[in-house]
């Protein structure tokens, strides 16, 4: 039971972050949201018991939150307006 | 990225927290066949430690690969995988059939050495991915 509500928690703190993710107008703040996205989406693997999705999970959230800021710093603007 | 970044605290903690991933990557390899882990994961995390020693020390870091080395290194790594495959079709099997590989050992161990193999070229060809990736994000344009 209770196993069932950690990961309807974790579950709804995805849905928030990645529809906080979609609608924020700064792109810095859409990326650092895109990386707790991911960081939830590690927990929910680890409460399932997928310790292997996990670990794959944590090491591209982190590549391509690495990419993403990157390839921001070489846009001019910081933002979506 | 181009810049150097970061003061001396910074490069301090990267220089302290350098070794341990990398022994940790190693790790992740060596294990792959009974834990959590594999080829993918260990060459991310190599990839991870080239990343951050450009991040953090700019353009003249202390581990700097190049771009076209990088890309040079995918293909030596593509190339370990392939030859594991061929080398299983040499000795009589079908491609990638670790069993025939001609190692004095019970079967099992000759499946977790053949798999150690194509996950070293594996790993070698996801760092070297990355790091590609990386300079091609980074790369100064000449006008």
């Amino acid at each position: 039971m209770s196993e069932i509500l950690l990961l309807t928690f974790l579950l709804v703190l995805m849905v928030v972050t990645g529809i906080t993710a979609l609608f924020a107008r700064d792109l810095l703040a859409s990326i650092i949201m895109f990386s707790a996205f991911s960081f939830f989406a590690v927990l929910s693997y680890l409460s399932l018991r997928a310790p292997d999705v996990a670990f794959t999970e944590a090491v591209v959230g982190v590549v391509s939150t690495t990419f993403f800021i990157v390839a921001l710093k070489r846009t001019d603007r910081g933002s979506s307006r | 990225m181009n810049k150097r970044f970061g003061t001396i605290v910074l490069d301090t903690s990267f220089r302290f927290i350098i070794p341990f991933i990398m022994v940790y990557s190693v790790y992740v390899l060596i294990h792959g066949e009974d834990s959590p882990g594999g080829g993918f994961q260990a060459g991310a995390l190599f990839g991870i430690v080239f990343v951050l020693s450009r991040l953090v020390q700019g353009e003249d870091c202390a581990l700097k690969i190049s771009g076209t080395k990088a890309i040079m290194l995918a293909g030596v790594g593509t190339a370990i995988y392939g030859f594991v495959g061929v080398l299983t079709l040499i000795f009589g099997g079908n491609f990638l059939q670790y069993g025939a590989l001609p190692l004095n050992m019970h079967e099992p161990e000759r499946h977790a050495m053949g798999i150690l193999g194509i996950e070293i070229g594996v790993t070698l060809c996801v760092m070297a991915t990355i790091i590609a990736i990386f300079d091609a994000l980074t790369r100064r344009e000449e006008m």
